[in-house]
């Protein structure tokens, strides 16, 4: 088992009016095992036995699903890896002496709250604008009733296994919204189950994600490259057809 | 819903706004350049293109009117985009990089707004120089007509700046094209994955033909000496 | 205290029917007049919270992620049961109630669990209309798949992230009340304590997360769902903020805590590889299908596994068990690895873990057929240990998984204090001493789609609620209590983090309180709990303040919690002196450690009520004896 020294260069914020500064720290007896997330948490317990503020990140669930954690890792959404989240991150990507630049997600639209911890609710709003299909408890008619073609459940899947992290902005260069709010577009409106919301939907969710302050979609498809989960951009093609249908 | 206006100033409309301008611009260049090859031609088959064009009286200068618009809308989406990223995003990432694989972050891509300028800035010139230009008149079928031709080969012998100019230009137009063909396609609703990774084949192909296409003429014409190049006859 | 299940009588096919026949309604101009609280988003709460507010009730939520999306139900894998009978193969409302309440050794609530079972249909008819994606066949039809402890194929699946479709449905159908502003939901909220009033549950303390803030809301009933205690051993496929503090705020209220000594303990985990580790995670049950599990027979034994002969390997499920081999249930896996591990034959740097082979499976179906079945899993194992699976045996250990203890609750899934309901994996309910895999999800859902929407408003029509105000002495005393413990917390300034007070506390409770426990060790764990706990308070130390985000603060009013809840674990599983499901009793099993159970005397639910804590803590133990009308009780046997 081998271990490094790692160079660490973290954003830190007090609260969201503050400006922020870089901090550079170094860490010892770094493990390779160890996932990135385990690397702050020991660099967590030294700056508090030294009487120092640790660092704030979110995470939660450390496998990958919850979608808490988001940090930016030298400049990449949840790090070097494609199709992994950064709790799923291990340091033996890394090697001694390595320097890791560490920011939070940076968009007007997730303000900073502390430190690498941002206020992603502006997701929870555009999901609220209509990403659901407006069924009561028990209005439901029996499963099986309606078929859906294999093909059809399964993209609807690929699209529907959005963790929400919110990767897609931070590293999209114009800071947009436009993958998570199509890919849930693309899971809900290709279902029969959600196709007589469609166009409704598809209207309120884009008009949310532009009221949230997110920029303008360019089609660098960075957001597909640093998705954890590896939504495609096709869905945000599908959005536009969608409004279009919408709208005429 | 929306009514027609907000739909088309929203972030998606505007999308679509972008894409369906861009293809429109790319189908005039298409036929532009058609044109400009004509000086390749008969020796009066430039200036006959040009007169059965303005043959078309006031449907030309609707056309023009039309072609400007056009432009215009999507010069405007284009930079109130880059406008918006700097709000969307007030403080900037010390590091940045891309993650690569099926992203389309490229040189071309990422100066969409820089050669949109560009270009942009060009067109003013561009039309200052060869619509508004002083013309000599030429007689074609015993009609008089302005010699667009020998105000192109004039322009482009006597002029390094113009010659490498207008070449260095039609560079920035293929970069701009690169990610531009392929990107109207996913903002007018091309979802299929295949289609897309044949699109981008596509436009990168349509952008160097065009952009080659371009700059061949201006610097043909400088290097090889106006009409005395072996391509180019004059009367 | 008095426990009464409030069961309706009458056979069990109708009990729940009875029930609703005579359920006491609101009315629609009044639901409006009620305010409910729900503490937690998961599948419980948000579905819970969606439904209240359908029907018209002004609903709050509050979760501590910063969205309700994130709630740990989010993290299950496998599927959803329902005895839709699809396959044709036999199931039923009945076998689905049988297989259930047998899975969890008869510890459950036969009507609790019948009505589990008659509500998991519907569960999936409101998830397909939601558009959750489940698995389909080629006729465009729902797919289902086989699970352990079952015959049938009943497990409906959205490929290996079930939770987080069914979740994302719940929550979906929560926002959408949102929207219609019939919810008002905080995030990054935690709840500290349960105001009651007049012996009714009226409101909650929260600390805001983000300000520091310490606010109160009151309420006509609050519904708590905030799932499981797993992580008081610090090492838990658990998410890291899944936590027992709202839970235990109420037991110190007044809410008796039930059978908290059932933990179970899931047996395919990827080992621990050093003190840094943070938390443990899950490999899908499946992978014993076609893996075999071994141990080299000489401890000694050093060479790498695929240099180790046959006759040197010690396929200790399939030589134990020859009938079910390494398809053994859950808690009889976990024990065996336990062990081989005790006795020296486990593998790895630590010791602690066994092999789970698959070069015969490879050899026989060839690597594309593996790779094709478990492709995900494996790459999943290699991106988290660096080894290949396909080329060298995977290492894996049980962790902890699910605890099937939890509030006590009756038929109503109401606490013994009126007015708290307690749904999903907080409460006791349906799981017995064991849980079956694929059904957590079931009754997070039966549970807040299908019960709580009834119980409550029964609850509501039935009971004088007179308005309680903020300013209420009760709220007053509730929030000064929450303050001063975080202020006490803070003030400690000693030299130990929480994280190693934590991590110490779950090494007690994994060696002792763990996967089998015996009177000795209990005993020695309550004792070191007891110290652990004093030296916590007088040498923790909390970094910054109360008045902002602090994390740090959040983990040690957490783990302050645990220390109450470990103690009364142990006690627990010391009172129950059997073996059952995931509890094993080293005095009470046969020779070849098969679990000796003792229906005589403890099939009853241990409801315990808590006193006081002054150092010591004080409980009552109180039982709800468990009557068995319709099923026959038997021994596990798994040989």
């Amino acid at each position: 088992m081998s271990t490094m020294t790692i160079n660490l260069k973290i954003w830190r914020q007090k609260n969201t009016e503050a400006k922020g500064e870089f901090q550079v720290y170094k860490l010892n007896d770094v493990n390779e095992h160890m996932s990135f997330l385990e690397m702050l948490d020991v660099l967590n317990e030294n700056l508090i036995k030294e009487g120092k503020d640790p660092v704030e990140f979110d995470y939660d669930c450390r496998e990958g699903i919850c979608g808490s954690c988001n940090l930016v890792v030298n400049g990449r959404a949840h790090g070097p890896k494609r199709l992994t989240a950064v709790c799923q991150l291990h340091m033996r990507t890394y090697s001694d002496g390595d320097t890791i630049v560490i920011e939070p997600p940076r968009a007007a639209a997730f303000p900073v709250i502390k430190d690498l911890v941002v206020d992603r609710s502006a997701f929870d709003r555009i999901i609220e604008a209509g990403g659901y299909v407006s069924v009561k408890t028990g209005a439901a008619p029996e499963a099986n009733l309606i078929p859906v073609q294999e093909e059809v459940a399964n993209q609807a899947f690929d699209y529907a296994t959005c963790i929400g992290c919110g990767a897609c902005v931070a590293a999209c260069p114009n800071s947009s919204a436009s993958l998570f709010t199509a890919s849930k577009l693309a899971h809900l409106n290709r279902l029969p189950q959600g196709k007589p919301e469609r166009e409704k939907r598809t209207v309120a969710m884009v008009q949310q994600m532009e009221a949230e302050g997110f920029g303008d979609c360019s089609n660098y498809a960075e957001c597909e490259a640093v998705c954890p989960v590896g939504i495609s951009i096709s869905s945000i093609a599908e959005m536009r057809k969608n409004y279009l249908k919408a709208i005429f | 819903m929306p009514t027609l206006l907000q739909a088309a100033t929203s972030q998606v409309g505007r999308k679509i706004l972008t894409g369906l301008t861009g293809v429109f611009l790319v189908l005039f260049i298409i036929f532009h350049l058609g044109g400009n090859l004509a000086i390749f031609g008969e020796p009066d088959a430039m200036n006959r293109y040009s007169m059965i064009l303005h043959d078309f009286g006031p449907l030309l200068w609707v056309a023009r009117i039309g072609l400007l618009a056009v432009f215009l809308i999507h010069a405007w989406i284009g930079i109130s985009i880059w406008l918006k990223k700097r709000k969307a995003r007030p403080e900037n990432y010390a590091v940045y990089s891309s993650k690569g694989g099926p992203s389309k972050q490229s040189l071309s891509s990422r100066t969409m707004a820089f050669t949109g300028i560009v270009l942009l800035i060009f067109v003013i010139f561009h039309i200052n120089t060869f619509a508004l230009g002083d013309m000599e008149t030429v007689l074609i079928d015993g009609r008089e007509t302005h010699d667009v031709k020998a105000l192109v080969i004039d322009t482009f012998s006597n002029s390094a700046f113009y010659a490498f100019g207008y070449a260095f230009t039609m560079l920035l137009l293929g970069a701009h094209l690169g990610h531009g063909v392929w990107s109207a396609f996913i903002s007018l609703g091309m979802s299929g994955k295949k289609s897309s990774a044949i699109m981008y084949t596509v436009g990168t192909v349509i952008a160097i033909v065009l952009a080659v296409g371009f700059l061949f003429i201006p610097l043909y014409i400088y290097f090889g000496g106006g009409c005395e190049a072996a391509l180019i006859q004059c009367t | 205290m008095k426990l009464d299940p409030k069961v309706p009588s009458g056979p069990l096919e109708t009990k729940w029917s009875n029930y609703l026949r005579d359920v006491k309604l609101v009315s629609p101009n009044n639901k409006r007049k009620h305010k409910i609280i729900v503490v937690g988003t998961g599948l419980a709460g948000a579905s819970a919270a969606a439904s209240l507010a359908e029907l018209g009730y002004n609903v709050q939520t509050f979760c501590i992620t910063d969205s309700a999306r994130r709630a740990h139900s989010i993290a299950a894998q496998g599927g959803i049961n329902a005895a839709k009978n699809y396959q044709n193969d036999g199931d039923s409302v009945w076998r689905l109630f049988y297989d259930t309440i047998k899975g969890g050794d008869y510890r459950s609530r036969e009507s609790n669990v019948y009505r589990l079972a008659e509500n998991s249909n519907q569960i999936i008819d409101q998830a397909v209309a939601q558009g959750v994606p489940f698995g389909r066949d080629y006729g465009g039809l729902l797919d289902n798949r086989s699970f352990g402890g079952a015959q049938v194929s009943r497990t409906f699946y959205s490929r290996g992230q079930t939770g987080q479709q069914l979740l994302l449905g719940a929550y979906q159908a929560m926002m959408r009340m949102v929207h219609a502003g019939k919810i008002e939901s905080y995030v990054r909220h935690e709840m500290l304590d349960l105001v009651v009033i007049d012996g009714k549950a009226r409101g909650i303390i929260t600390r805001d997360l983000v300000d520091g803030s310490i606010n109160k809301w009151e309420a006509d009933a609050v519904i708590l769902c905030t799932g499981g205690y797993g992580n008081v051993f610090y090492l838990s496929t658990n998410a890291k903020n899944s936590n027992v503090t709202a839970a235990w705020r109420c037991h110190k209220r007044g809410a008796a805590f039930a059978n908290p000594c059932f933990v179970q303990i899931h047996p395919t985990c990827i080992p621990v590889s050093g003190d840094y580790q943070s938390k443990l995670t899950l490999m899908s049950e499946s992978l014993r299908n076609d893996g075999r599990v071994w141990v080299p027979r000489d401890p000694e034994d050093s060479r790498p596994p695929n240099e180790i002969p046959e006759e040197d390997r010690y396929y200790y499920l399939e030589e134990r068990y020859p009938s079910f081999g390494n398809l053994v249930p859950r808690d009889v896996a976990s024990r065996n690895a336990k062990l081989v591990t005790d006795d020296g034959m486990g593998v790895g740097d630590s010791g602690l873990a066994v092999y789970l082979d698959f070069r015969d499976a490879i050899k026989r179906d060839g690597k594309d057929a593996i790779k094709a079945k478990y492709g995900n899993l494996f790459d999943m194992y290699e991106n988290i240990t660096d080894d290949n699976p396909y080329e060298v045996p995977m290492r894996i250990f049980p962790a902890v998984h699910y605890t099937m203890g939890g509030l006590w609750v009756d038929y109503n899934l109401m606490s013994n204090i009126p007015g708290l309901f307690v749904a999903g994996e907080a409460n006791f309910s349906d799981h017995g001493a064991n849980r079956l895999g694929a059904s957590a999800l079931m009754q997070g859902l039966s549970d807040g789609y299908f019960i709580i929407p009834y119980t409550v408003g029964d609850y509501i029509a039935g009971e004088e609620l007179p308005k309680v105000s903020k300013d209420h002495e009760a709220f007053d005393e509730a929030a000064k209590d929450s303050q001063e413990q975080l202020d006490k917390l803070l003030n400690v300034k000693g030299d130990k983090t929480v994280i190693e007070f934590h991590r110490e506390l779950g090494k007690i409770m994994w060696d002792k309180v763990g996967i089998s426990r015996s009177k000795e060790g209990l005993e020695q764990a309550i004792e070191e709990i007891r110290s652990l706990r004093e030296e916590f308070w007088q040498n923790v130390r909390v970094p910054g303040d109360a008045n902002y985000y602090n994390k740090y603060l959040e983990f040690a009013a957490r783990v302050a919690d645990y220390f109450e809840l470990a103690e009364l674990m142990a006690l627990d599983a010391l009172d129950r002196d059997e073996s059952c499901g995931c509890h094993l009793r080293d005095e009470f099993q046969t020779e070849e450690g098969e679990a000796i159970r003792n229906d005589e005397k403890y099939a009853y639910v241990s409801a315990w009520e808590f006193l006081d804590v002054n150092g010591k803590l004080e409980t009552k133990l109180h039982k709800e004896d468990l009557n068995f009308e319709f099923v026959e009780l038997k021994q596990r046997s798994y040989k």
